[in-house]
């Protein structure tokens, strides 16, 4: 969870750079082109480029390809070599598409003056007026096949045991064992200090986190797992203590988890065991680092 | 600059996001091809062309009425390649000529000259013709090669060089206003020659030198019986032109170089002891088997519908032998193969098949071994045309396959000896309008559920009942375990599930279906939804080119043992008069139910939710006098209309007159108008109404907002959604009108309108929102435009829902966004119980079908998230929508030119079958909220019962070191 959040983080981070860095090259213009070829009949003109995709013979896509000009207003075949002209189009402003089902283009908006003079740029639905040239006659090449289907997530063994719940059940077993042997958990200096660890390791609930909008996001996809689930337990603990039940929204696998440490057996069963406490807070450090805790009710 | 790029952050926020949480609308790769099937289609065969005239030529080539451009394979029926051009007179390709690899084609009513590489599928070259319709083309060849192609149009004849398309010169022709240039003729000479005729006054030959364009010879020769050079003239022999008339009952012929016959000779049918059937014009076949030599001095004429004659044109040029007589013979068609010339004729052998043989032309004898059986169906069509491709054997004698074009568009191709290798239903490339009906329940099915509706007769007998359906179950279990055995053992290629009628049955989540699909060309077709095969088929013959269907289902399988029931309704747009076809969904088979006389047209028809005592739903036709009639109109039925009449509304849309009207039903069956809303025809006409679906249902009266107070949703089952157009075209007035009416009351609920925008309009109409979707002239885009109604916080009458007792207009809620790209069609998604969430699903130009959430055409997607929105899970606002390759529910499968997506509930609540038909069928599921009611394809079985297993035995292997401990224990 915490790898596809942060992933997620610094891939915003790098697109907004890349988007940054397109618009800075962007506004130097394109080779002007405006040799526009006048039909004979009246004010048509045509619309003329080349389609690539680059590493496959034209033969093998372009029968299942063709050009439509904002929408299927007029339509163009691709020629033997790539290259298409779309005959008949009067004065106006397209947008011109190579369709093909293997491959996908990007598509081009071509301005047509009423003179022809011919004009290609970015399509931008948004700020529509924006320009940005774009070589003409159109250049069209492919940025790879279309990707449809999914993969299947495959199950290995090395998933299973990098899976936080795996971690999860096997590090208590670890620390269970070998933290009493280390520390001596009975010395009541010892005890304080740990606390006042402990409350340092809490984080600062004002702190705002991208994370947690996350967090709240995922599991509100799941159409019916918004439900917080509350830790309702332990009404005769300080009040340092009952901050280890943390009132996170989960998705699925990780509910289990939050049962687990919040309701109930776990705690009952280890209610002495000062560190899996600890040992709950450095989970929820690593794993929700985002999750907002609540003093449960 | 900088909000450019907030906003690109933004989206690309977003895009991220859906991509973590909407991944579940993918197609998994191991999916592919599970659910899904496509069937490519092309439309009514217009050319045909076979590749080479050798035995292991396998590639054929159609150009259709659908302007399509496509190539088969022989061998398997399936397309090869497939190009598909506008719709429409732009597209129309005027003929299709082959010439070795290169397919010339004229476009459009020659507005465009294309030449194809059949080898690979893409374009030679294409050019731009002059203005001027389209009258005949032919290759021209100099020098016994052919290198051009001459263009006839109705003013102007050019020729094009084959290899790019240049134009080797254009001339016009010579007083066009009065000549009716029809035909044009080259026969390896180094002239090529136009044939134009002014009606019932004179024919006019001119030739062209090939070299610079220049008239050789022009003349014209008296001919006061000629009407068309096109329909009653070929060329024949030597450069003879032959003409029909059917006035006088007489071949004329005139040779067309020689300049000496000033006048054509006649020949009376009469004295070659030919006659014409009555009222029949003749018609007259010739071959020119290579464009560099001049046609055969053989040819057919056609007597009668099924009379044709071979003759022979004497060397003398005006004389003719007949050669042999076909009388019966539907069809003939001639075919070359390397310096032998054939011709086949099809003759009816009896009432399931016909025979077809081949000829020699020059003597007329039968050929031995050529007889071929062409299957006719008994609910098919006649013959309609003949493609021949014959070839040289290694023997030297002529072998051929043939294509046989019947009535309703199918496709035959048949192979010595008399074997179909496939049929192709073109009629499926035209689809109006498809239900999917239910399979019946097998005998023991039905029989169980028969059980539970029988009165009960005694405690024992039950018992005994229940206990031995039981055991026929396990019996049925048993059989079916013992067949999956039998055949797990036998190779896979040996195992063929054929699906046939009879062993139909309903599964068990009711995923399998008949789909009944009518076509424009009045064929019917039943489809097995799940393998895509042809079930069964039927062949209206009387149903008019341009007539409008509606498809009734009147009785569900539910009601065994009656058998269900759907009604065609057949209109025929001009008249207005209808018909009705009654018929079972499942087997096709037309019944035999008294229908009633509808002598005036119908202008609506509805079905009602009254069943008669036979279970079938009163279908009410309202014809121009507001008449109601009643089908079925049984006794019971009319009992039952009468106590009804009081609460039966329905409207009429005269949309030339601007004119929605509703109306009531009364006692006698006549009707009275309630109410009427007029939007004046001069500002803006009406292009669409849509009511709700009737078997959609709402599972959540409201939606529970973040403050957990409760907003309801407007559920008005009598909403109308209008849609009009403004006439004003003008991209800065021009307008979209989207009206809410009540379609009982009249009262208009909500009113929006979209200024500055243009249709087509796409909308979909359901639940408590419409979606529809229009073209922005001013920034020139798509975009989409949600309206959702609300009652508020409160419900007026949360029992039932009165358009009488409604006080308060609905709260109306709207939001626009941006859509990338053009849309063809848009339906939404429909299930069982309407728990699952919904999706549009948008048929696109390029083919694909986009599978786009609801949840992002929500209006109160918030600009700015709060604690509340996030609550809702509502999606930050964000104006362009996201087109995902992965939510293509036909991933590559494209379907091309969508004209319609019909989509059914199954009996899983999460899954919905969805059906995209137009150029091509493409049937597969979808999935809106995933598959939360079955086990995923992906379910993994080993590790679940590997977990198990393992558990099992440590608990095993556990116990007995406890045991062994306390042994221990206790000997200590």
């Amino acid at each position: 969870m915490w790898l596809h959040v942060r992933l997620s983080e610094v891939c915003l981070f790098l697109q907004a750079m890349f988007i940054l860095a397109c618009c800075f090259s962007d506004m130097e213009s394109g080779p002007i082109a405006t040799s526009g070829s006048v039909q004979p009949n009246g004010d048509r003109f045509k619309i003329e480029g080349r389609a690539i995709v680059p590493g496959v013979k034209t033969q093998d896509w372009i029968s299942s390809a063709r050009v439509t000009v904002e929408g299927e207003e007029y339509i163009g075949f691709l020629g033997t070599d790539g290259s298409f002209v779309v005959n008949d189009v009067p004065s106006g402003s397209y947008v011109v598409e190579v369709i093909s089902p293997g491959y996908k283009f990007g598509a081009v908006r071509v301005d047509i003056t009423s003179k022809g003079k011919m004009r290609a740029r970015l399509v931008n639905f948004i700020k529509t007026s924006e320009v940005i040239r774009q070589p003409y006659p159109l250049q069209l090449r492919s940025s790879g096949p279309r990707t449809y289907l999914m993969k299947r997530e495959t199950w290995g063994w090395t998933d299973f045991l990098m899976n936080p719940m795996v971690m999860m059940m096997v590090l208590p077993l670890l620390i269970i064992v070998l933290l009493p042997k280390v520390v001596n958990t009975n010395d009541p200096e010892m005890r304080k200090e740990m606390e006042q660890s402990m409350n340092m390791l809490n984080p600062n609930p004002e702190l705002p986190d991208v994370s947690e909008f996350m967090t709240k996001l995922f599991s509100g996809s799941k159409s019916s797992s918004s439900k917080a689930i509350g830790g309702s337990k332990a009404s005769g603990r300080p009040a340092v203590k009952r901050r280890w039940c943390q009132n996170i929204t989960c998705t699925s696998g990780l509910r289990n988890y939050c049962n687990w440490s919040c309701h109930g057996n776990y705690n009952a069963i280890f209610k002495k065991s000062f560190f899996i406490r600890l040992y709950n807070c450095f989970l929820s450090r690593v794993f929700f680092p985002s999750s907002e805790i609540q003093v449960c009710k | 600059m900088k909000s450019s790029v907030k906003m690109a952050k933004l989206t690309s926020l977003f895009v991220i996001l859906l991509s973590f949480f909407c991944i579940s609308e993918a197609v998994f790769e191991d999916q592919v091809g599970k659910f899904d099937w496509r069937q490519q289609y092309v439309g009514k065969t217009l050319f045909a062309h076979f590749e080479s005239n050798t035995q292991s030529s396998k590639k054929m080539f159609v150009a259709t009425d659908k302007n399509i451009f496509a190539s088969f394979n022989s061998r398997t029926g399936d397309l090869l390649w497939r190009h598909v051009d506008k719709t429409g007179p732009e597209g129309t390709i005027d003929i299709l000529l082959l010439h070795g690899q290169d397919a010339l084609m004229v476009v459009g009513d020659g507005r465009l000259l294309r030449s194809w590489d059949t080898n690979i599928g893409g374009l030679n070259w294409e050019v731009v013709l002059d203005t001027g319709s389209f009258q005949a083309a032919c290759f021209v060849a100099i020098q016994d090669t052919v290198k051009l192609v001459a263009v006839l149009k109705k003013a102007a004849i050019s020729l094009h060089y084959l290899s790019n398309g240049h134009q080797k010169w254009v001339e016009n022709l010579p007083d066009s206003d009065a000549v009716q240039y029809q035909a044009v003729y080259s026969g390896g000479e180094e002239e090529v020659y136009v044939l134009g005729v002014v009606p019932n006054s004179h024919l006019t030959i001119i030739a062209y030198s090939l070299e610079d364009g220049e008239i050789i010879k022009q003349r014209s020769v008296e001919a006061s019986w000629l009407s068309s050079v096109e329909s009653s003239c070929v060329v024949v022999g030597q450069g003879v032109l032959m003409c029909v008339d059917p006035a006088t009952l007489a071949l004329y012929t005139l040779p067309i170089q020689a300049e000496e016959t000033p006048e054509f000779s006649q020949i009376l049918l009469q004295s070659l002891d030919l006659e014409v059937s009555p009222g029949f014009q003749p018609v007259l076949v010739s071959s020119q088997p290579h464009p560099a030599r001049s046609p055969l001095s053989e040819f057919f004429l056609q007597l009668g519908p099924d009379h044709h004659v071979l003759l022979q044109l004497n060397a003398d040029g005006y004389t003719i032998a007949p050669l042999r007589d076909f009388q019966p013979a539907f069809l003939v068609s001639f075919a070359t193969t390397g310096k032998k010339t054939v011709a086949a004729v099809m003759t009816p052998k009896n009432e399931t098949a016909c025979a077809i043989n081949l000829f020699s032309v020059d003597s007329g004898r039968r050929l031995l071994d050529t007889t071929v059986l062409f299957p006719l169906e008994p609910n098919g069509g006649k013959p309609h045309m003949l493609y021949v491709h014959a070839f040289l054997k290694k023997d030297d004698s002529v072998g051929y396959r043939v294509l046989v074009q019947t009535q309703d568009h199918a496709l035959t191709f048949i192979q010595q000896p008399g074997r179909v290798v496939w049929t192709r239903e073109e009629a499926l490339a035209d689809v109006v309008t498809m239900e999917m009906v239910d399979l019946p329940l097998t005998g023991t099915q039905a029989e169980l559920e028969g059980e539970f509706g029988k009165k009960a007769d005694g405690l024992f007998p039950m018992v005994l009942k229940r206990l031995s359906s039981q055991v026929t179950l396990l019996q049925a279990w048993l059989a079916h375990l013992w067949k999956l055995f039998y055949e797990a053992r036998k190779p896979r290629s040996q195992v063929k599930n054929e699906v046939t009628i009879e062993t139909l049955s309903r599964d068990e989540f009711n995923l399998q279906k008949m789909m009944v699909m009518v076509t424009a060309s009045g064929k019917l077709f039943g489809i097995d939804s799940k393998s895509g095969s042809i079930l069964w088929k039927h062949y209206l013959e009387n149903v008019q080119p341009n007539a409008a269907f509606k498809l009734i289902v009147q009785r569900t399988t539910a009601h065994f043992p009656h058998p269900p029931q759907c009604t065609l309704l057949i209109k025929d747009k001009d008249t207005g008069l209808a018909t009705l076809h009654v018929f079972n969904p499942i087997f096709g088979r037309k019944s035999h139910i008294a229908l009633p006389a509808l002598p005036r047209p119908i202008l609506q028809s509805l079905l009602l939710p009254v069943i008669d005592q036979d279970y079938a739903k009163v279908l009410l036709l309202v014809d121009d006098q507001y008449k109601v009639t009643a089908f079925p109109s049984t006794k019971n039925v009319l009992q039952q209309l009468q106590e009804m009449a009081s609460s039966i509304f329905f409207y009429l849309i005269r949309s030339e007159h601007g004119n929605l009207s509703g109306f009531r039903l009364r006692k006698d069956l006549s009707t009275e108008r309630i109410w009427e809303v007029v939007l004046p025809t001069e500002v803006q006409k009406i292009v669409a109404v849509k009511g709700k679906r009737p078997n959609e249902h709402v599972h959540s009266q409201g939606r529970v907002m973040g403050d957990r107070s409760v907003l309801y949703k407007y559920l008005n089952p009598n909403l109308l959604a209008v849609v009009t157009e403004s006439t004003d075209a003008h991209p800065e007035r021009a307008f979209v009108g989207v009206f809410l009416v009540d379609g009982v009351t009249g009262r208009i609920i909500h009113e929006a309108v979209q200024r500055k925008a243009r249709g087509p309009v796409h909308f979909v109409h359901s639940e408590n929102w419409v979606v529809y979707e229009y073209w922005n002239t001013k920034s020139r885009r798509n975009e989409f435009s949600v309206l959702e109604l609300f009652e508020g916080t409160e419900l007026y009458n949360s029992t039932v829902f009165s358009s009488l007792d409604r006080p308060h207009l609905p709260q109306v809620l709207q939001q626009t966004y941006i859509f990338p790209s053009p849309i063809t069609t848009m339906e939404a998604t429909l299930t069982e119980k309407g728990i699952t969430s919904r999706h549009l699903l948008v048929g696109l130009p390029s083919g694909a079908i986009l599978s786009l959430p609801k949840m992002f055409l929500d209006p109160r997607r918030p600009e700015v998230v709060t604690e509340h929105s996030r609550e809702e899970n509502l999606i930050p606002y964000a104006p362009e929508m996201p087109i995902r390759t992965e939510w293509f529910i036909n991933y590559n499968q494209t379907v091309a030119r969508v004209k319609g997506i019909y989509t059914a509930p199954s009996g899983l609540e999460s899954t919905c079958l969805v059906v995209a038909y137009g150029l091509d069928i493409y049937q597969t599921r979808v999935y809106p909220s995933k598959q939360f009611d079955v086990l995923k394809d992906d379910y993994d079985y080993v590790l679940i019962s590997s977990v198990l297993f393992a558990l099992f035995f440590a608990t095993m292997i556990s116990k007995r070191l406890a045991q062994v401990k306390l042994l221990n224990r206790a000997w200590r």
